[in-house]
């Protein structure tokens, strides 16, 4: 980090339009809102493209931003991996769970995991392996925000990581899902947009050929033909195998990637949202070449010391270096904009958790009402912002940002994924079952990254605190004891109802028959009138689109 | 919501022709399309792991390694498998899964009114009883 010396004042005034563009459409939202269905699935209104671009304002955190980029800076070819990893793990949210999720859900995949479960435990086993998922995810999203904000802005760690969860807990509190899915489409555009133009700038100073990337970012490696392999970041080679798996199989367990299917009004829109997503989340990670590479090409061993030891300040030095004081600040901004963008879906889908899956279903027995229902995920989500403020600003800028990521898409993939896939598709399986099997997906992906090399005794420490392991990603272990807790603790027990409801959950996921009817509520606006007339179409089980 | 309510016979819709026909042609695509990009995937991560040097030949022209090309064929598989997905969903599962529905709801021409469709459980509930929906 080399622009600590006082505050930029540019970038202070693009961090200022981000907020305020945020703030009114929080406002607007605040002002829309009705029911709970407005809260937690914005109406169940938004079109296809719309919540294609919500996925990728969603999915994308300054990881992808900043952290692959500088990944392919500090180490090559490796850091490009992540990137191919993380759009084909689309393909499997889209063939197996995204429609599935709008035709028999409600407000979190929960809905659809406990579906025909006994209602207390699963919904537990369920809040559970979201809470763990947000917990890891949204503290590293927060700690990144302060190291980065702190970096490139000169504002303090501590207060860095106290306005980024002020502004997101403002976003959730009043304008709900509504106001989270517009901060993300915004976030998108803005996000897409910069890459094309460092690309496009990158390209320019390269002589236009894409091959010279390769070429001129080798010749500035120390590493020299090696830079262009795999194998300097991920040196074991079962665990690049393992760290794929938990790419691949953790997104179709994040729960507020799985949300967003709720926010569109039939499974034809959640199919194409998948789809938008999945272009524009591809062409970005195919710019990451151009940002990664170039910055390499560009920069060479000279910017090594501005990027970090992670390459995390690649990309803004590479935008000062192009197009001075204004170009690094619009990167700022735009990865501020960025990991406001995440948290904010993250900690809605753990309000979610917590008000529909703990308060209503396990504690209050559905006895609640709706109102109660939202006031209480309002609650949760003040309650999870200030809590992960405070563990932030006390982990401080020393806590490993990576590996918190890497361990919330492992506990994602081992947790949360198997339960949901076999609740679907496995008669047999129960409630005992999906308990167990997120236990042990939990338990032991946690568990093993505790004992890895990288965790303790630490980095710098030859092997780990058992000589026998020495994995830095758990999901080639911890994704098969999932699945092998879902299995063992369903022989254990016989669930008649659970087997008996497959019929209504397979129906009723496959066909959209009794869907949750959208409520015609959007940003621009709809007057009560067209909202019930939305409304009443949706019931007749038309397909609106 | 008339769909909603407790004697829709879920278990007589699983097994009726047109809901049956839907599942199997839905499967015989995502199975396969599933194994298909699952063993795409890990033969790149594998190669990427276990033959490092054969990813970091290069070929066509200085600088573009194997790797890197086969990186960029995991995109191309990903928009081609998901543009084919949604064809195929398009095209054959949105009308099968309609004509489901129809009968369900007797919507179709020729069937019963809604409300009285082949898959109710029972006469003794009433026409407009709503489920609690929490």
């Amino acid at each position: 980090m080399t622009y600590i010396a006082s505050v930029n004042g540019t970038a202070l005034a693009v961090f200022g339009v981000v907020v305020g563009v945020t703030m009114i459409i929080t406002y607007i939202a605040s002002k829309r809102i009705a029911t709970a269905t407005d809260f937690w699935a914005a109406g169940r209104s938004l079109t296809g493209p719309q919540n294609g671009l919500a996925i990728a304002g969603d999915y994308m955190s300054a990881a992808s931003f900043l952290g692959i980029a500088g990944l392919i800076f500090v180490f090559g070819f490796d850091g490009f991996l992540y990137c191919v990893g993380f759009l084909v793990a689309f393909l499997a949210v889209l063939f197996l769970l995204a429609e599935q999720m709008r035709n028999a859900g409600k407000y979190t995949f929960a809905d659809v995991l406990a579906y025909r479960m006994k209602q207390p435990p699963a919904r537990a086993a369920a809040a559970l392996g979201t809470l763990a998922v947000v917990a890891f995810y949204l503290i590293a999203q927060m700690v990144g925000a302060g190291v980065i904000i702190e970096g490139l802005v000169g504002i303090s760690f501590p207060w860095a990581v106290i306005l980024t969860g002020a502004f997101m807990v403002t976003y959730i509190v009043l304008g709900g899902m509504l106001a989270t899915s517009w901060v993300q489409i915004i976030k998108a555009v803005l996000m897409l947009s910069c890459g094309v133009v460092l690309t496009v700038w990158v390209l320019s100073e390269i002589g236009w050929n894409p091959i010279n990337l390769f070429t001129d970012a080798r010749a500035e490696s120390s590493d020299g033909e090696a830079y262009l392999k795999p194998g300097l970041f991920l040196s074991t080679p079962l665990d690049t195998v393992s760290l794929g798996i938990g790419l691949v199989l953790g997104t179709a367990g994040l729960p507020h990637i799985l949300m967003r299917f709720f926010t569109v009004p039939t499974a034809k829109a959640a199919r194409s949202s998948v789809i938008w997503g999945m272009v524009l989340i591809g062409l970005f990670y195919l710019m990451t070449t151009a940002l990664g590479f170039g910055s390499r090409a560009i920069l060479g061993k000279g910017g090594e010391e501005a990027a970090g030891e992670t390459g995390n300040c690649a990309v803004p030095t590479l935008a000062d270096k192009l197009g001075g004081d204004l170009l690094l600040a619009i990167v700022a901004g735009v990865a501020f904009a960025t990991i406001l963008a995440v948290v904010a879906g993250l900690v809605i889908s753990a309000s979610g958790a917590v008000a529909h899956d703990v308060w209503s279903n396990i504690v209050r027995r559905n006895r609640d009402s709706e109102r109660e229902e939202v006031w209480v995920a309002k609650i949760a989500a003040f309650g999870i912002g200030a809590l992960a403020i405070f563990i932030a600003i006390l982990g401080g800028a020393t806590l490993n940002v990576s590996f918190m990521v890497g361990l919330a898409f492992a506990v994602a993939a081992s947790a949360n994924f198997p339960a949901l896939l076999l609740s679907l598709t496995w008669r047999r399986f129960n409630t005992t079952g999906a308990v167990v099997g997120v236990l042990f997906g939990v338990i032991s992906s946690v568990a093993l990254v505790v004992i890895s090399p990288t965790v303790w005794p630490g980095p710098d420490s030859e092997g780990g605190a058992l000589s026998w392991y020495s994995l830095a990603n758990p999901g080639i272990l911890s994704v098969p004891i999932g699945f092998i807790g879902c299995f063992l603790g369903t022989m254990l027990a016989r669930e008649r109802a659970a087997e008996a409801k497959f019929d209504e959950l397979k129906v009723r996921s496959e066909t959209g028959l009794a869907a949750e009817p959208a409520t015609g509520t959007t940003l621009t606006g709809r007057s009560r009138q067209q909202q019930r007339a939305a409304a009443a179409a949706a019931t007749t089980m038309v397909p609106r689109m | 919501m008339a769909q909603q309510r407790t004697d829709t016979d879920w278990e007589a819709i699983e097994r009726s022709p047109e809901f049956q026909e839907l599942t199997r042609s839905k499967r015989a695509f995502v199975l396969p399309a599933t194994i298909f990009f699952m063993v795409w995937y890990f033969g790149f991560i594998a190669l990427c792991g276990y033959a490092s040097d054969f990813m970091g030949r290069e070929f066509i022209t200085d600088g573009l390694t194997v790797g890197y090309v086969l990186a960029l064929t995991q995109f191309v598989m990903s928009w081609w498998l998901a543009a084919w997905y949604v064809r195929r969903a398009n095209r054959v599962w949105d009308p099968l899964s309609a004509r489901v529905r129809d009968s369900v709801e007797g919507g179709v021409a020729g069937e019963p009114a809604p409300g009285t469709g082949r898959f109710r459980r029972g006469e003794a509930v009433a026409e407009h009883e709503e489920v609690p929906q929490r």
